[in-house]
């Protein structure tokens, strides 16, 4: 029977390209005809040789790379956009000069305007910014306190970085923005953070302590007093006030007051009498032996967070004591001695802290898209099977 | 069957997308970790192995994305914004690097992405290099459509999306690339168990 040849359709054939129909038309094409035949052997060699071609694994520096240029390229913006700035009061100036007390009140004035700033938007109720009431959009410019009163809230875009909610009741205030650093004070009130700078750019003053952002999200409260609650919802922030730091990953939270600084990080799923004790060994410390007693009894291997940090936190007997019960929820790697531990050797003590992190950060979207990710792929689903 | 010598199918979701929109830092590591390999691996066959060029021209890819994100609105399928993107850059690069420099040094790429015993890796390391070596003398409408095919994974409707062409056109350049390559390193037949 007399068919058309098929050497067209030969290499979507071999790819499964072709409908039902249409491969079972070329299959017995090829039965017949020796010349398509031929040309079928020659594609089939192609695809076959072509399916050899692997996948090149791209160097490990490369995700490095592109957020390290990322940051220049946002920079230079910035900067261009500062230089900008700059450039229009001069203009005003050079204006101005024909007489010296507009020239004067001219500068006052550019300089003034000239501040850096960022955009804030009222998501409900009117902003306090400086002395101006603002209802919509305005600008937080450097140095400039904002305020919410009991029913409004605002967003702040932090330059390029991140943004920052604003909660009822909160005093704000913006102290730094450049390239390397963002900083706000938190007086009072409440903010939720979400950055996604790398680590230790934007930063946020409380009168308990310093929140340093290691990429991440996280919801800070400062009350009357000065003290603080910190809860990471991703990533890792590190508290700090002098030579104390808590760093705290995501579902831990640390309580921070005045004079002290930063309490001990724990996971928020602990128990109430674990957390209890805690609070009370951080900040009552009347009676830190039994409060230490509950917290080593109530800990659990996730736990570890805690007791990390309190191994150069508590007094010498108390510390061979966290130091028992922490070798025996995950016993040091090689390399980690007793005796070094209990002498405060800080590079066993990091050593220690790196393998007792994968119990802590587990549940972060990142591990887990990873996860979620390699099981659909060991499941067999292939590209092709799915289309 | 088709057998594939590419890793396993990943899906980034919307959700992913719209977490890299609003600039979410994770989300854009999950992006980038799911596609590197292969996105890096259209650099390096597009760049005749030279792997400074590709690593140069990967990083161009990653940073458009995510200064670029916003734009992409969901009006085809995300892989083929992004190999568009891919390909649209490793062709501007080429021809900009046509005019002032020439090549790097061709290298043999040892690090591919395989975890067979050592004598079979190595025999495979060599195939690939032959059918990396001939791929890289294919004229570039040839060996678009056969990278995307085969180090991407795309149908050849995604393929004739990605490449602004018919899908006529990418089954006949396939045909042709296909025959080439058989042509060139038919000596091969028996490692591919032809």
């Amino acid at each position: 029977m007399f068919s058309y040849h098929v050497t067209r359709d030969l290499s979507a054939y071999c790819n499964g390209e072709l409908s039902a129909e249409e491969s079972r038309r070329v299959a017995e094409h090829l039965i017949s005809c020796a010349p398509c035949r031929t040309q079928y052997e020659e594609v089939n060699l192609g695809v076959k040789l072509a399916q050899s071609l692997p996948v090149v694994s791209a160097p490990d520096e490369l995700w490095e790379t592109v957020v390290s240029q990322y940051q220049t390229q946002t920079a230079e913006v910035a900067s261009e956009t500062r230089k900008f700035r700059l450039w229009r009061p001069r203009l005003v100036a050079v204006a101005a000069s024909l007489v010296i007390g507009v020239t004067l009140v001219g500068l006052w004035f550019v300089r003034r305007e000239s501040r850096p700033f960022w955009d804030v938007v009222s998501l409900g109720g009117d902003l306090r910014i400086g002395n101006t009431t603002i209802k919509g959009k305005g600008q937080l410019p450097l140095g400039e306190w904002l305020e919410t009163d009991n029913s409004s809230r605002a967003k702040i875009d932090v330059g390029q970085i991140g943004e920052v909610e604003i909660d009822p009741n909160t005093r704000i205030r913006l102290v730094e923005t450049k390239p390397t650093e963002h900083r706000l004070e938190l007086a009072h009130g409440k903010m939720s953070a979400r950055i996604w700078a790398p680590p230790r750019l934007f930063f946020v003053n409380t009168p308990s302590g310093v929140a340093a952002d290691m990429g991440c999200a996280y919801t800070l409260e400062v009350d009357e007093q000065g003290g603080g609650i910190l809860h990471v919802t991703s990533g890792w922030v590190a508290l700090q006030l002098k030579d104390r730091e808590s760093m705290v990953p995501a579902g831990a939270a640390c309580a921070t007051r005045p004079g002290i600084g930063p309490g001990t990080p724990y996971f928020e799923d602990a128990s109430t009498t674990f957390r209890n004790a805690l609070w009370k060994l951080d900040f009552e410390p009347g009676d830190a032996g039994s409060s230490l007693d509950q917290v080593l009894s109530e800990s659990r291997p996730r736990d570890t967070l805690t007791l990390w940090h309190l191994l150069s936190r508590v007094d010498a007997a108390g510390r061979v004591r966290v130091y028992d019960r922490l070798a025996l929820l995950a016993p040091p790697p090689a390399g980690v001695t007793r005796e070094g531990v209990l002498q405060l050797d800080e590079q066993m003590l990091q050593l220690w802290k790196g393998q007792l992190e994968n119990n802590w950060s587990d549940n972060s979207m990142f591990k887990k898209k990873l996860i979620d990710l390699w099981q659909k792929g060991g499941k067999g689903k292939g590209l092709e099977g799915k289309r | 069957m088709e057998q594939r010598a590419v890793m396993p199918e990943t899906t980034i979701d919307e959700r992913v997308i719209e977490a890299c929109q609003e600039g979410d830092r994770e989300a854009f590591r999950l992006l980038f970790e799911t596609y590197k390999d292969r996105v890096f691996s259209i650099a390096v066959y597009s760049f005749d192995g030279d792997q400074a060029a590709a690593s140069d021209v990967s990083q161009q890819i990653f940073l458009k994305l995510m200064t670029s994100i916003q734009q992409f609105r969901g009006d085809s399928a995300f892989t083929t914004w992004l190999y568009r993107m891919v390909v649209n850059t490793c062709i501007d690069e080429r021809r900009r690097r046509k005019r002032f420099l020439p090549f790097g040094e061709v290298t043999p790429m040892l690090n591919v992405a395989d975890k067979r015993p050592q004598e079979q890796q190595y025999a495979r390391v060599e195939l690939a290099e032959s059918v990396r070596a001939a791929i890289t003398n294919l004229r570039p409408k040839l060996r678009l459509p056969i990278l995307l095919k085969y180090v991407q994974g795309l149908s050849y409707e995604e393929i004739a999306t990605v490449l602004d062409c018919s899908k006529g056109t990418v089954a006949s350049r396939l045909n042709r690339g296909h025959k080439e390559l058989a042509r060139c390193l038919g000596h091969l037949r028996d490692q591919v168990g032809d």
